[in-house]
């Protein structure tokens, strides 16, 4: 599904240069829950948005579902990420003025499908995270946990192949955390990729494999057997 | 076609989210289009060429007549004497000539009941006018007769007086005296009035009534402009024989042996004059061209162009501005901006947004802006009152102005624009 050799990734300035990715090589295949571990500054975001296309890199093979990246123009890339990914980010970024049902639209819009299809698609979607009912909500009618529902709406409305989630959990409370974390289990059940970076090492314990990122190299590669309760309930 | 729906809409959104600020920037592209296009309507109509199939062919004469030694009037006059004016009319080298006067009468339906009377403008000339102006008939002819009782009446008198149509054969009544119509013009413009371009007329609305000149004169129809005399005139008829100078002329002389030929009917007419020691001053008789006679009476207002320049220095002005406020908004929108590419959306399609976005705005400015040089062309009417007549903007400047407003946003929002969908992405959204 992903497939990375030999990735790296320079950020530079006139005075620095920061190696935030090296000789990163990672193979996600179809169906996995892969949680992204490492200390701050370490370069989880910067992977997550190679990943999903937000940023080139300097060196190395980067193929998403068989099709390799490098030299793609801006209009195949965008394509590329309007198609095969979906992207969960820590603040949610719901447009604040826009209806739950018009963020969830958002994508579908530049996929070129017609409003039968795109309503169809919106309501599924809306389904699956448990917010059918609220189409015509704003973002700020609805908690934090709700929003990052609708988040992930938008980023299921696709049907991508994969799921990019940078800390999704990271603003909420345990509660709703938790909640998050279900609807991500059981999109993973149901097949989706999943691809997360968090902070939580009880997080990362609960899904099926563990990647730890230290100064941009991957350190630390555990595999898990799934669990059958994800997280334990907060006291 | 759904994608450009979806464009609209968004602009919608973000006009409606940041509505202060677009109020802001139409307003000040608007303003300064508007403050434009007024003052190009003015000056389009001031530097318009108003007879362009002949303005090199017709030319207005100037003699210098003067019967004593007045250094003042070394320079040819525009006005003639009436001896002088008969003398040019009598030559056949011209193919049209004209000799006129302005005067006013109040005139009336001779078989309205009403005994209300309009006050008209006159225009008392010959027969030459029609054709040398190409003034448009819409109804008749123009009188054959020098002597004849008759008039050709423009459109706004036939509106006036008959309710318009074909007033051929109606009576008009000036000072209980009956003429007859024998010719309706239709609505006829010159911009500028060059037949009367002195004086501050250039901007006047061509006359109400075209009358034979000698029945003008035994009419005793007041001169009404310019006139300069050696001696006191009791009335209008009295200056036939008389040095009193009021006359303007002007011939069409289609080439340039025709010319030569006029010029030297004229000098040796001097000749004559001063034969006969009637005429102390150098000989100095001269043939000007529309246009040269229309430069020559400072028809172009040089006030007028020093604020045209001002009012594009403005408008760049307005441009800088909008651009700068731009900038800002596509900083501000980063997120949004950063969202859209993160979802799918290519460069293009933020690209094709922002175009859609500032034709929307530009559409909108433009409709501002030609409220505003409505506004605007009114205000520099009551700076210039001599405009009155002739200031409008017409389509061809309205289709001018939503160019101008719609290129000067595009413009305006395309560096921001290209910056803001070339900016790497990774850095907008967390
Ligand atoms: N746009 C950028 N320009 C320059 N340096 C950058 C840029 N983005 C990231 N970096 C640097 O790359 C390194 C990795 O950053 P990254 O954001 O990937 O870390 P992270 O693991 O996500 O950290 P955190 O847990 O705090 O989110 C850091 O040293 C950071 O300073
Ligand atoms: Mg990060």
């Amino acid at each position: 599904m992903l497939k990375m050799n030999n990735i790296s990734r320079i950020f530079r300035s006139e005075t620095i240069q920061t190696h935030a990715l090296r000789n990163f090589d990672l193979n996600v295949s179809a169906g996995e829950f892969v949680a992204v571990t490492g200390p701050s500054g370490s370069g989880k975001s910067t992977f997550l948005n190679v990943a999903g296309l937000l940023d080139g890199f300097d060196e190395g093979d980067y193929s998403l579902d068989g099709v390799s990246v490098k030299g793609l123009s801006d209009d195949e890339l965008s394509r590329l990420r309007n198609e095969k990914i979906g992207f969960i980010f820590q603040n949610y970024n719901l447009i604040p003025d826009f209806s739950i049902f018009d963020n969830v639209d958002m994508p579908l819009r530049y996929r070129g499908f017609n409003s039968k299809e795109r309503k169809r698609r919106i309501e599924h979607a809306l389904e699956q995270v448990g917010l059918a009912s609220r189409h015509n909500y704003l973002p700020s009618q609805l908690s934090g946990g709700q929003q990052q529902r609708v988040a992930i709406a938008r980023a299921l409305a696709g049907e991508p192949k994969i799921l990019l989630a940078d800390e999704p959990t990271g603003n909420l409370d345990s509660l709703m955390a938790r909640q998050v974390m279900e609807l991500l289990f059981s999109l993973n059940q149901q097949g989706s990729t999943i691809i997360m970076v968090t902070h939580d090492s009880d997080q990362a314990r609960a899904v099926n494999r563990n990647v730890q990122i230290i100064d941009g190299q991957i350190t630390d590669h555990s595999i898990y057997a799934p669990m059958s309760i994800p997280i334990q309930q907060p006291a | 076609m759904e994608m450009l729906i979806y464009y609209i809409k968004l602009s919608c959104r973000n006009f409606a989210r940041n509505s202060l600020f677009f109020t802001l920037m139409i307003t000040t592209l608007a303003v300064g289009v508007g403050v434009l296009l007024a003052n190009l309507s003015i000056l389009k109509s001031m530097a318009s060429d108003p007879i362009p199939e002949k303005s090199d062919r017709v030319f207005n004469v100037s003699l210098n007549t003067w019967p004593n030694k007045n250094t003042l009037h070394e320079q040819p006059l525009p006005i003639l004497r009436y001896q002088d004016a008969m003398h040019l009319l009598k030559s056949d080298i011209p193919t049209h000539s004209l000799v006129h006067y302005a005067s006013s009468v109040y005139a009336r339906d001779s078989e309205s009941n009403s005994l209300s009377r309009f006050s008209a403008s006159v225009r008392a000339t010959t027969q030459g006018f029609f054709p040398l102006t190409d003034a448009p008939f819409a109804y008749g002819t123009a009188w054959q007769q020098p002597n004849a009782l008759e008039l050709v009446i423009g459109d706004i008198l036939n509106q006036k007086l008959f309710g318009g149509g074909n007033s051929v054969g109606k009576n008009v009544e000036i000072d209980g005296k009956l003429f007859l119509v024998v010719g309706v013009l239709k609505p006829w413009k010159l911009k500028p009035k060059f037949y009367h371009a002195s004086n501050g007329r250039a901007f006047n609305l061509t006359d109400d009534i075209f009358a034979p000149l000698e029945v003008a004169l035994d009419s005793e129809w007041g001169i009404g402009a310019q006139q300069s005399s050696t001696v006191r005139i009791s009335s209008s008829s009295d200056t036939r024989n008389k040095n009193s100078y009021y006359l303007q002329a002007f011939v069409q002389l289609d080439n340039a042996q025709q010319k030569a030929s006029f010029q030297n009917y004229l000098d040796s007419y001097s000749q004559s004059l001063k034969d006969a020691g009637q005429h102390p001053l150098d000989i100095n008789n001269k043939l000007y061209d529309v246009n040269a006679w229309l430069k020559k009476n400072n028809v172009v207002d040089d006030r007028m162009l020093a604020f045209g320049l001002a009012t594009v220095l403005f408008l760049a002005v307005c441009i800088f501005n909008a651009s700068s406020l731009l900038i800002a908004r596509y900083h501000g929108a980063k997120f949004e901006t950063g969202l859209r590419r993160a979802v799918g959306a290519s460069r293009k399609d933020l690209f094709y947004q922002g175009v859609v976005e500032s034709l929307l705005i530009g559409i909108s400015c433009a409709l501002l802006a030609s409220v505003l040089s409505w506004i605007f062309l009114q205000l520099s009417i009551s700076f210039f009152p001599h405009l009155e007549d002739i200031a409008e903007i017409d389509n061809e400047l309205l289709l001018l102005g939503v160019v101008i407003s719609v290129s000067t946003v595009f413009f305006s929002a395309l560096y921001p624009l290209i910056r803001s969908c070339t900016t790497s992405l990774s850095a907008e959204i967390k």
